[in-house]
Protein backbone atom coordinates (compact mmCIF):
# COMPACT_ATOMS: atom_id res chain seq x y z
CA UNK A 1 0.00 0.00 0.00
CA UNK A 2 3.21 2.38 0.83
CA UNK A 3 4.50 1.60 -2.13
CA UNK A 4 1.63 2.35 -3.93
CA UNK A 5 1.39 5.48 -2.50
CA UNK A 6 5.16 6.75 -2.99
CA UNK A 7 4.34 5.78 -7.16
CA UNK A 8 1.29 7.99 -7.02
CA UNK A 9 2.78 10.51 -5.42
CA UNK A 10 6.50 10.31 -7.38
CA UNK A 11 3.92 9.96 -11.21
CA UNK A 12 2.14 12.62 -9.70
CA UNK A 13 5.67 14.99 -8.94
CA UNK A 14 6.79 13.86 -12.16
CA UNK A 15 3.94 14.26 -14.51
CA UNK A 16 3.80 17.91 -12.91
CA UNK A 17 7.29 18.72 -14.11
CA UNK A 18 6.65 17.71 -17.64
CA UNK A 19 3.20 19.67 -18.08
CA UNK A 20 4.37 22.33 -16.24
CA UNK A 21 4.83 24.56 -19.38
CA UNK A 22 1.23 23.35 -20.34
CA UNK A 23 -1.42 24.30 -17.50
CA UNK A 24 -5.10 24.07 -18.27
CA UNK A 25 -7.61 27.01 -17.82
CA UNK A 26 -10.13 27.18 -16.00
CA UNK A 27 -13.59 28.39 -16.93
CA UNK A 28 -13.36 31.48 -16.11
CA UNK A 29 -9.92 31.97 -17.81
CA UNK A 30 -11.19 30.30 -20.87
CA UNK A 31 -13.87 32.95 -21.13
CA UNK A 32 -11.77 35.92 -20.55
CA UNK A 33 -9.36 34.81 -22.85
CA UNK A 34 -11.78 33.93 -26.12
CA UNK A 35 -12.98 37.37 -24.82
CA UNK A 36 -9.78 38.78 -25.55
CA UNK A 37 -9.42 37.18 -28.69
CA UNK A 38 -12.88 38.14 -29.65
CA UNK A 39 -12.14 41.89 -29.57
CA UNK A 40 -8.66 41.96 -31.30
CA UNK A 41 -10.15 39.73 -34.07
CA UNK A 42 -13.12 41.40 -34.84
CA UNK A 43 -10.92 44.88 -35.42
CA UNK A 44 -9.03 42.90 -37.71
CA UNK A 45 -9.81 44.43 -41.08
CA UNK A 46 -6.19 43.52 -42.95
CA UNK A 47 -3.37 41.57 -41.48
CA UNK A 48 0.18 40.86 -42.86
CA UNK A 49 2.57 39.01 -41.81
CA UNK A 50 5.36 36.58 -42.60
CA UNK A 51 5.90 33.29 -41.76
CA UNK A 52 7.94 30.30 -41.48
CA UNK A 53 7.25 27.06 -41.74
CA UNK A 54 8.65 24.13 -40.90
CA UNK A 55 7.35 20.39 -41.61
CA UNK A 56 8.08 17.87 -39.30
CA UNK A 57 8.60 14.35 -40.58
CA UNK A 58 9.45 11.94 -38.31
CA UNK A 59 11.79 9.74 -40.57
CA UNK A 60 13.58 12.96 -41.79
CA UNK A 61 16.68 14.28 -40.45
CA UNK A 62 15.91 17.47 -39.98
CA UNK A 63 12.69 20.18 -40.77
CA UNK A 64 11.66 20.93 -44.43
CA UNK A 65 11.77 25.09 -44.00
CA UNK A 66 10.43 27.21 -46.35
CA UNK A 67 8.87 31.24 -46.12
CA UNK A 68 6.78 33.85 -47.17
CA UNK A 69 4.61 36.59 -46.20
CA UNK A 70 0.58 36.09 -46.05
CA UNK A 71 -1.61 38.97 -46.59
CA UNK A 72 -5.94 39.47 -45.45
CA UNK A 73 -8.43 41.53 -46.17
CA UNK A 74 -11.43 41.40 -44.63
CA UNK A 75 -13.96 39.71 -45.84
CA UNK A 76 -12.28 36.93 -47.73
CA UNK A 77 -9.39 37.88 -49.22
CA UNK A 78 -6.02 35.57 -48.64
CA UNK A 79 -2.87 35.36 -50.38
CA UNK A 80 -0.14 32.88 -48.94
CA UNK A 81 3.07 33.43 -50.91
CA UNK A 82 6.36 31.34 -50.34
CA UNK A 83 9.44 33.30 -51.03
CA UNK A 84 12.03 30.82 -49.80
CA UNK A 85 13.38 28.57 -51.11
CA UNK A 86 11.06 28.47 -54.17
CA UNK A 87 8.41 31.22 -55.28
CA UNK A 88 4.95 29.99 -54.82
CA UNK A 89 1.71 31.82 -54.14
CA UNK A 90 -1.68 30.82 -53.46
CA UNK A 91 -4.57 33.50 -53.47
CA UNK A 92 -8.11 32.72 -52.55
CA UNK A 93 -10.70 35.22 -54.02
CA UNK A 94 -13.97 35.11 -55.05
CA UNK A 95 -14.84 31.55 -54.80
CA UNK A 96 -11.52 31.19 -56.56
CA UNK A 97 -8.08 29.54 -56.29
CA UNK A 98 -5.21 31.59 -58.32
CA UNK A 99 -1.92 30.02 -58.11
CA UNK A 100 1.30 30.90 -59.30
CA UNK A 101 4.31 28.34 -59.35
CA UNK A 102 7.46 29.89 -60.34
CA UNK A 103 5.76 32.11 -62.56
CA UNK A 104 3.08 29.48 -64.05
CA UNK A 105 -0.23 30.12 -63.39
CA UNK A 106 -3.75 28.74 -62.65
CA UNK A 107 -6.73 28.58 -61.34
CA UNK A 108 -9.36 26.27 -59.54
CA UNK A 109 -12.58 27.28 -59.40
CA UNK A 110 -14.19 26.34 -55.78
CA UNK A 111 -17.32 28.69 -55.71
CA UNK A 112 -19.19 25.37 -54.33
CA UNK A 113 -16.54 23.35 -53.31
CA UNK A 114 -17.66 23.23 -49.73
CA UNK A 115 -14.40 21.70 -48.05
CA UNK A 116 -12.71 24.24 -49.65
CA UNK A 117 -14.77 26.97 -48.07
CA UNK A 118 -13.98 25.51 -44.52
CA UNK A 119 -10.06 25.73 -45.76
CA UNK A 120 -10.04 29.27 -46.50
CA UNK A 121 -12.21 29.71 -43.28
CA UNK A 122 -10.17 27.27 -41.29
CA UNK A 123 -6.26 29.70 -42.84
CA UNK A 124 -8.39 32.96 -42.16
CA UNK A 125 -9.71 32.09 -38.37
CA UNK A 126 -6.10 30.20 -37.97
CA UNK A 127 -4.53 33.35 -38.03
CA UNK A 128 -6.82 36.23 -37.05
CA UNK A 129 -7.64 33.78 -34.39
CA UNK A 130 -11.02 33.23 -34.49
CA UNK A 131 -11.88 30.24 -34.70
CA UNK A 132 -13.72 29.10 -31.38
CA UNK A 133 -16.60 26.96 -33.50
CA UNK A 134 -17.78 24.54 -30.88
CA UNK A 135 -19.90 23.36 -33.62
CA UNK A 136 -16.88 22.76 -35.61
CA UNK A 137 -14.67 21.67 -33.13
CA UNK A 138 -13.86 19.94 -29.48
CA UNK A 139 -12.06 22.89 -28.46
CA UNK A 140 -9.20 22.63 -25.24
CA UNK A 141 -7.28 25.15 -23.43
CA UNK A 142 -4.03 26.26 -21.73
CA UNK A 143 -1.67 28.50 -20.46
CA UNK A 144 1.80 28.95 -20.88
CA UNK A 145 5.11 30.77 -19.89
CA UNK A 146 3.67 34.09 -21.67
CA UNK A 147 1.48 32.80 -24.08
CA UNK A 148 -2.43 30.97 -24.53
CA UNK A 149 -2.86 27.53 -26.26
CA UNK A 150 -5.89 26.49 -28.11
CA UNK A 151 -6.13 22.46 -29.12
CA UNK A 152 -8.98 22.20 -31.81
CA UNK A 153 -9.37 18.70 -32.67
CA UNK A 154 -12.25 18.66 -36.07
CA UNK A 155 -15.29 16.94 -35.37
CA UNK A 156 -16.51 16.46 -39.39
CA UNK A 157 -15.06 13.44 -40.53
CA UNK A 158 -13.46 14.21 -43.70
CA UNK A 159 -11.70 17.11 -42.13
CA UNK A 160 -10.66 14.83 -39.79
CA UNK A 161 -9.06 12.40 -42.29
CA UNK A 162 -6.45 15.51 -42.69
CA UNK A 163 -5.68 17.46 -39.92
CA UNK A 164 -6.13 15.48 -36.76
CA UNK A 165 -5.53 18.87 -34.59
CA UNK A 166 -4.93 22.08 -35.23
CA UNK A 167 -3.24 24.02 -32.09
CA UNK A 168 -2.97 27.62 -31.88
CA UNK A 169 -0.42 29.34 -29.89
CA UNK A 170 -1.12 33.46 -28.98
CA UNK A 171 0.40 35.70 -27.53
CA UNK A 172 -0.73 36.56 -23.93
CA UNK A 173 -0.95 40.33 -24.11
CA UNK A 174 -1.70 41.05 -27.77
CA UNK A 175 -4.05 38.04 -28.22
CA UNK A 176 -3.04 37.09 -31.85
CA UNK A 177 -1.58 33.86 -33.03
CA UNK A 178 2.18 33.74 -33.04
CA UNK A 179 2.05 30.10 -34.22
CA UNK A 180 -0.04 27.44 -36.04
CA UNK A 181 0.60 23.52 -35.82
CA UNK A 182 -1.49 21.19 -37.78
CA UNK A 183 -0.81 17.65 -36.91
CA UNK A 184 -1.60 14.75 -39.17
CA UNK A 185 -3.02 11.70 -38.01
CA UNK A 186 0.25 10.17 -37.67
CA UNK A 187 2.74 12.07 -35.48
CA UNK A 188 4.30 14.24 -38.36
CA UNK A 189 2.98 18.09 -38.48
CA UNK A 190 3.28 21.47 -40.28
CA UNK A 191 4.50 24.20 -38.10
CA UNK A 192 3.82 27.72 -38.92
CA UNK A 193 5.67 30.64 -36.95
CA UNK A 194 4.07 34.25 -37.74
CA UNK A 195 6.41 37.08 -36.97
CA UNK A 196 6.76 40.82 -37.63
CA UNK A 197 2.88 41.37 -38.01
CA UNK A 198 1.26 44.21 -38.90
CA UNK A 199 -2.59 44.64 -38.42
CA UNK A 200 -4.74 46.87 -40.31
CA UNK A 201 -2.48 48.83 -42.53
CA UNK A 202 -4.20 49.36 -45.84
CA UNK A 203 -3.65 46.79 -48.23
CA UNK A 204 -4.70 47.15 -51.66
CA UNK A 205 -6.68 44.55 -53.72
CA UNK A 206 -3.86 44.67 -56.24
CA UNK A 207 -2.38 42.54 -54.02
CA UNK A 208 -4.57 39.52 -54.37
CA UNK A 209 -4.19 39.02 -58.38
CA UNK A 210 -1.54 36.45 -58.89
CA UNK B 1 5.36 -23.21 -107.89
CA UNK B 2 5.81 -19.68 -109.20
CA UNK B 3 2.48 -18.50 -107.31
CA UNK B 4 4.17 -19.84 -103.89
CA UNK B 5 7.64 -18.15 -104.57
CA UNK B 6 5.68 -14.63 -105.20
CA UNK B 7 3.33 -15.68 -102.37
CA UNK B 8 6.92 -16.69 -99.82
CA UNK B 9 8.00 -13.06 -101.21
CA UNK B 10 5.26 -11.32 -100.29
CA UNK B 11 5.25 -13.10 -96.36
CA UNK B 12 8.58 -12.03 -96.53
CA UNK B 13 8.62 -8.41 -96.92
CA UNK B 14 5.66 -7.96 -94.41
CA UNK B 15 7.61 -9.83 -91.69
CA UNK B 16 10.82 -7.41 -92.87
CA UNK B 17 8.34 -4.21 -92.42
CA UNK B 18 7.01 -5.81 -89.16
CA UNK B 19 10.30 -6.34 -87.65
CA UNK B 20 11.56 -2.96 -89.04
CA UNK B 21 8.81 -1.05 -87.52
CA UNK B 22 8.53 -2.83 -84.36
CA UNK B 23 12.74 -2.83 -84.11
CA UNK B 24 14.07 -3.90 -80.75
CA UNK B 25 14.76 -0.83 -78.73
CA UNK B 26 18.90 -1.66 -79.15
CA UNK B 27 18.43 -1.20 -83.05
CA UNK B 28 20.66 2.29 -83.03
CA UNK B 29 23.01 0.89 -80.70
CA UNK B 30 26.42 -0.79 -81.29
CA UNK B 31 26.75 -3.79 -79.37
CA UNK B 32 30.24 -3.92 -77.33
CA UNK B 33 32.24 -5.95 -74.99
CA UNK B 34 30.95 -5.74 -71.38
CA UNK B 35 33.03 -3.88 -69.06
CA UNK B 36 31.31 -4.72 -65.87
CA UNK B 37 28.37 -6.53 -64.75
CA UNK B 38 27.20 -4.72 -61.77
CA UNK B 39 26.72 -0.37 -61.12
CA UNK B 40 25.89 0.95 -58.26
CA UNK B 41 24.00 4.37 -58.61
CA UNK B 42 24.37 6.82 -55.59
CA UNK B 43 21.89 9.46 -56.49
CA UNK B 44 19.31 8.53 -53.82
CA UNK B 45 21.80 6.14 -51.49
CA UNK B 46 22.79 8.49 -48.82
CA UNK B 47 20.78 6.91 -46.05
CA UNK B 48 21.50 10.08 -44.06
CA UNK B 49 20.41 12.85 -46.46
CA UNK B 50 16.69 13.88 -46.95
CA UNK B 51 15.82 13.88 -50.46
CA UNK B 52 13.76 17.12 -50.67
CA UNK B 53 12.26 18.41 -54.86
CA UNK B 54 10.01 20.40 -55.63
CA UNK B 55 7.76 18.82 -57.55
CA UNK B 56 5.68 19.46 -60.81
CA UNK B 57 3.80 16.51 -62.61
CA UNK B 58 1.97 17.06 -65.85
CA UNK B 59 -0.79 14.11 -66.37
CA UNK B 60 -2.45 13.85 -69.51
CA UNK B 61 -2.87 17.73 -69.48
CA UNK B 62 -3.75 18.34 -66.05
CA UNK B 63 -0.55 20.07 -63.91
CA UNK B 64 -0.20 19.57 -59.87
CA UNK B 65 3.01 20.39 -57.94
CA UNK B 66 4.22 19.85 -54.80
CA UNK B 67 7.23 18.53 -52.31
CA UNK B 68 8.75 14.96 -53.20
CA UNK B 69 10.57 13.90 -50.40
CA UNK B 70 12.49 10.40 -50.34
CA UNK B 71 15.08 9.05 -47.29
CA UNK B 72 16.90 5.49 -47.40
CA UNK B 73 15.29 4.13 -44.22
CA UNK B 74 17.27 0.80 -44.15
CA UNK B 75 19.40 -1.41 -46.59
CA UNK B 76 16.70 -1.95 -48.41
CA UNK B 77 13.90 0.49 -48.29
CA UNK B 78 13.17 3.86 -49.18
CA UNK B 79 10.43 6.20 -47.68
CA UNK B 80 8.39 8.48 -50.33
CA UNK B 81 6.46 11.04 -49.20
CA UNK B 82 4.27 13.51 -51.52
CA UNK B 83 2.81 16.67 -49.71
CA UNK B 84 1.06 20.10 -51.06
CA UNK B 85 3.56 22.99 -50.66
CA UNK B 86 1.49 23.71 -46.99
CA UNK B 87 2.84 20.72 -45.78
CA UNK B 88 -0.37 18.55 -46.01
CA UNK B 89 0.69 14.76 -47.41
CA UNK B 90 -1.04 13.30 -50.26
CA UNK B 91 0.77 9.86 -49.88
CA UNK B 92 3.04 8.19 -47.93
CA UNK B 93 5.12 4.98 -49.24
CA UNK B 94 7.53 2.47 -48.46
CA UNK B 95 9.28 0.92 -51.53
CA UNK B 96 11.96 -1.91 -51.58
CA UNK B 97 12.94 -3.84 -54.30
CA UNK B 98 10.34 -6.21 -54.02
CA UNK B 99 7.91 -5.20 -51.66
CA UNK B 100 5.84 -1.35 -50.68
CA UNK B 101 3.91 -0.48 -48.42
CA UNK B 102 1.37 2.38 -48.68
CA UNK B 103 1.42 4.35 -45.25
CA UNK B 104 -0.75 6.72 -46.47
CA UNK B 105 -2.73 8.24 -49.38
CA UNK B 106 -5.50 11.09 -49.55
CA UNK B 107 -8.66 9.30 -51.30
CA UNK B 108 -8.35 11.18 -54.56
CA UNK B 109 -5.17 9.65 -55.64
CA UNK B 110 -6.59 6.34 -54.57
CA UNK B 111 -6.25 4.40 -57.49
CA UNK B 112 -5.05 0.86 -58.00
CA UNK B 113 -3.15 2.26 -61.68
CA UNK B 114 -1.85 5.39 -59.95
CA UNK B 115 -0.35 3.78 -57.45
CA UNK B 116 1.50 1.16 -59.24
CA UNK B 117 2.43 3.06 -61.54
CA UNK B 118 4.41 6.13 -59.07
CA UNK B 119 5.81 2.66 -57.43
CA UNK B 120 7.09 1.69 -61.26
CA UNK B 121 8.64 5.12 -61.52
CA UNK B 122 9.86 5.33 -57.95
CA UNK B 123 11.53 1.92 -57.89
CA UNK B 124 13.59 2.66 -60.83
CA UNK B 125 14.60 5.86 -59.61
CA UNK B 126 15.35 5.26 -56.19
CA UNK B 127 17.27 1.59 -57.48
CA UNK B 128 21.11 1.46 -56.34
CA UNK B 129 22.68 -1.82 -57.59
CA UNK B 130 21.69 -3.31 -61.27
CA UNK B 131 22.98 -6.19 -62.78
CA UNK B 132 24.57 -5.62 -65.62
CA UNK B 133 23.46 -8.16 -68.94
CA UNK B 134 24.73 -6.64 -72.02
CA UNK B 135 26.67 -3.43 -73.19
CA UNK B 136 26.31 -0.67 -76.04
CA UNK B 137 27.01 2.14 -77.49
CA UNK B 138 25.64 5.37 -79.68
CA UNK B 139 27.87 8.44 -80.24
CA UNK B 140 26.98 9.50 -76.75
CA UNK B 141 26.95 7.43 -74.50
CA UNK B 142 28.01 4.05 -73.30
CA UNK B 143 24.47 2.12 -72.58
CA UNK B 144 24.31 -1.00 -69.88
CA UNK B 145 21.46 -3.35 -70.22
CA UNK B 146 20.02 -4.84 -66.84
CA UNK B 147 17.08 -7.22 -66.85
CA UNK B 148 14.32 -6.25 -64.61
CA UNK B 149 11.08 -8.84 -64.56
CA UNK B 150 9.67 -8.64 -67.95
CA UNK B 151 11.19 -5.01 -68.46
CA UNK B 152 14.92 -4.11 -69.10
CA UNK B 153 16.19 -0.86 -67.31
CA UNK B 154 18.94 0.57 -69.82
CA UNK B 155 21.73 2.90 -67.62
CA UNK B 156 23.41 5.87 -70.26
CA UNK B 157 26.40 6.74 -69.04
CA UNK B 158 27.99 10.03 -70.85
CA UNK B 159 31.52 9.35 -72.73
CA UNK B 160 32.19 12.49 -72.12
CA UNK B 161 32.26 12.88 -68.43
CA UNK B 162 31.04 8.55 -67.05
CA UNK B 163 28.13 10.49 -65.46
CA UNK B 164 25.17 8.09 -65.82
CA UNK B 165 22.67 10.93 -67.59
CA UNK B 166 19.73 8.99 -67.97
CA UNK B 167 17.49 5.53 -67.09
CA UNK B 168 15.25 3.75 -69.85
CA UNK B 169 12.76 1.27 -68.87
CA UNK B 170 11.56 -0.63 -71.98
CA UNK B 171 10.21 -3.75 -73.41
CA UNK B 172 11.84 -5.72 -75.99
CA UNK B 173 10.49 -3.23 -78.44
CA UNK B 174 9.29 0.23 -76.89
CA UNK B 175 10.92 2.74 -74.65
CA UNK B 176 8.56 3.12 -71.54
CA UNK B 177 9.45 5.28 -68.67
CA UNK B 178 12.67 7.56 -69.37
CA UNK B 179 14.45 9.15 -66.23
CA UNK B 180 16.69 11.63 -66.73
CA UNK B 181 19.03 13.36 -64.19
CA UNK B 182 21.18 16.44 -63.90
CA UNK B 183 23.73 16.73 -61.71
CA UNK B 184 25.27 18.73 -58.85
CA UNK B 185 27.62 16.67 -58.17
CA UNK B 186 28.66 12.59 -58.66
CA UNK B 187 26.29 11.24 -56.13
CA UNK B 188 23.44 13.63 -56.28
CA UNK B 189 20.76 14.66 -58.91
CA UNK B 190 19.88 18.76 -58.69
CA UNK B 191 16.97 18.20 -60.96
CA UNK B 192 15.38 14.74 -62.38
CA UNK B 193 12.74 14.31 -65.09
CA UNK B 194 10.61 11.55 -65.04
CA UNK B 195 9.36 10.97 -68.47
CA UNK B 196 5.95 8.18 -69.90
CA UNK B 197 6.15 7.22 -73.47
CA UNK B 198 2.56 5.23 -73.43
CA UNK B 199 1.12 7.20 -71.01
CA UNK B 200 1.01 11.71 -70.94
CA UNK B 201 2.67 11.59 -67.72
CA UNK B 202 5.50 13.81 -66.89
CA UNK B 203 7.02 14.52 -63.00
CA UNK B 204 9.66 16.98 -62.63
CA UNK B 205 11.91 17.07 -59.36
CA UNK B 206 13.74 20.21 -58.62
CA UNK B 207 16.02 20.20 -55.50
CA UNK B 208 15.56 22.72 -53.30
CA UNK B 209 18.02 23.25 -50.29
CA UNK B 210 15.84 24.01 -46.85
CA UNK B 211 17.08 27.12 -45.26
Amino acid sequence: MKTKLYIFLFLNVFSISIFAQEQKMNDAEIAAFKQDVNVVSKKIKTLSTDFVQYKHLDFLSKDIETSGKMVFKEPALLSWQYKKPYNYSIVFKNGKILINDEGKKSAVDIGNSKIFARINKLIIGSVSGNMFDDKEFTISYFKLKGQNLAKFVPKDATLKKYIKQIELTFDKEEATVVQVKLLESSEDYTRIVLKNKVINAKIDDSVFTN
Amino acid sequence: MQKSTIQFLLINCFLAIVLVSCGSVTKNYTPKKLDKTAIEVPYFADANADYVYKTNITVYGHEMSGVFIAKKINDTTHRVVFTTEFGNKLLDFEIAEKTFKVNSIVSELDRKILINTLTEDFRILLKKDFLIQEQFENVDFNIYKSADDSRDNYLFFSKKDQKLEKVVRSSKTKDKITITFTLENDNFAKKVVILHQNIKLKIELNYFKSE
